[in-house]
């Protein structure tokens, strides 16, 4: 019983190939200009108002979006899906649990991974995202449920517009494998 | 060694060994990360398999529904001999063998009935309508012919690996009930007809 329990953990399969060079420069591209497309906007337009257009969670969609753009947790009904999910999920958990912030980041978290899987958005990030919405101090906190519009439905919209662009120039990438 | 064992037991058979090695080649092929282990991708490919025989297992077979109990002429038997053994047998039609007994056409009840004079449409009644308005039998101008003279042909005729689904195609296709059923020299196994393919939809899905 115990040797089969930590048998399990000494894995049963080789790990998948390296990708070459092509795939690593358009990874790198896309998200490249993926981020600087929010960044720049969020400095340009952003900056001297309350509102923000980045948050940590685009980092992490950008390894998906960019570098692993067959992955069905990369498509932009899951991108765009999971995100708005999350941040509706973490700001709700905010202001109902606001006296206790450690049970309302990890409900955030759990109940947005729960309902992404629910309506098939399954997107990582969007963990994040909803996080962000508990942890992410004053400035995330006062926008309330515009959270959910900007940064984060409007940062991932530009992201997928980048992600359409620029996966798609590169000859052996295709983009998206589905949209719903 | 554990790690094999278990492997192995977990996964269903199929026809081909899929190495890792394969999977590993076919990934780097793809350009692009592919977002899935080999195992996932062999255990996927396995039951996938599975379900493609059980699929295959499923399609039945012209063979397996036609009718096995022959009834055929020759092209020189007379068409009176003809009808009588469609009559007697309560049958629509029948396949016209050659003499090195070769399936070369089929006579039905549209030949006779086109070949007595009966306008569209091709029916009983309309046999009757004419009969009623002449004098004499309106079979007369064939009572002399034989089978030869008046079968369809070429035998529209299929294989009994044929599948059923096809058979369906081609009926509604050639507006034809029957079809002989013929080897690969042309001679006569069986027939089938509308009749069987209705009762084979029945079995299919009862099984």
């Amino acid at each position: 019983m115990i040797g089969t329990f930590f048998r399990k953990m000494t894995g049963i399969t080789q790990s998948p190939p390296k990708v070459s060079g092509a795939e690593v420069f358009w990874s790198w591209l896309g998200s490249f200009l993926g981020i600087a497309a929010v960044a720049y906007l969020n400095v340009g337009f952003l900056e001297k108002t309350d509102l923000v257009l980045i948050i940590g969670s685009f980092g992490a969609s950008a390894v998906l979006i960019y570098g692993a753009i067959k992955s069905p947790l990369a498509q932009p009904r899951n991108l765009i899906g999971g995100h708005i999910i999350s941040a509706c999920i973490g700001v709700s958990a905010y202001k109902l649990l606001v006296v206790y912030p450690w049970l309302a980041a990890a409900l955030a978290v759990s109940v947005s991974i729960a309902v992404m899987h629910l309506t098939k958005t399954l997107h990582p990030p969007g963990g994040a995202t909803a996080l962000i919405a508990v942890i992410g101090g004053p400035k995330i906190h006062n926008l309330g449920y515009v959270y959910v519009l900007i940064p984060v439905a409007a940062g991932a919209f530009i992201m997928l517009a980048v992600a359409l662009l620029i996966n798609n120039l590169a000859p052996t990438r295709r983009y998206p494998e589905y949209w719903i | 060694m554990a790690k094999e064992k278990e492997t192995k037991s977990n996964l269903p058979e199929a026809g081909i060994e899929l190495k890792e090695e394969d999977i590993i080649t076919a990934m780097q092929q793809i350009p692009g990360y592919v977002d899935i282990t080999p195992r996932d991708f062999k255990e996927i490919y396995l039951l996938a398999f599975q379900h493609a025989l059980e699929r295959l297992r499923r399609e039945v077979t012209v063979g397996e529904i036609m009718t096995r109990e022959l009834v055929a002429v020759h092209t020189d038997t007379p068409l009176a001999e003809v009808a009588e053994a469609m009559g007697r047998r309560g049958i629509s039609g029948v396949p016209v063998l050659d003499e090195t007994n070769k399936v070369v056409g089929v006579v039905s009840e549209k030949d006779f009935l086109s070949r007595m004079g009966v306008r569209e449409p091709q029916n009983f009644m309309t046999l009757v309508s004419s009969c009623l308005r002449t004098k004499g039998c309106v079979a007369l101008p064939i009572k002399k012919q034989t089978a030869g003279d008046l079968m369809s042909t070429p035998a529209v005729t299929v294989s009994p690996v044929t599948q059923v689904r096809d058979l369906a195609k081609l009926f509604t296709d050639r507006r034809i009930n029957r079809a002989p059923v013929t080897d690969a020299e042309g001679h006569l196994l069986g027939i089938v007809t509308r009749g069987d393919l209705v009762r084979a939809t029945l079995q299919v899905d009862r099984s």
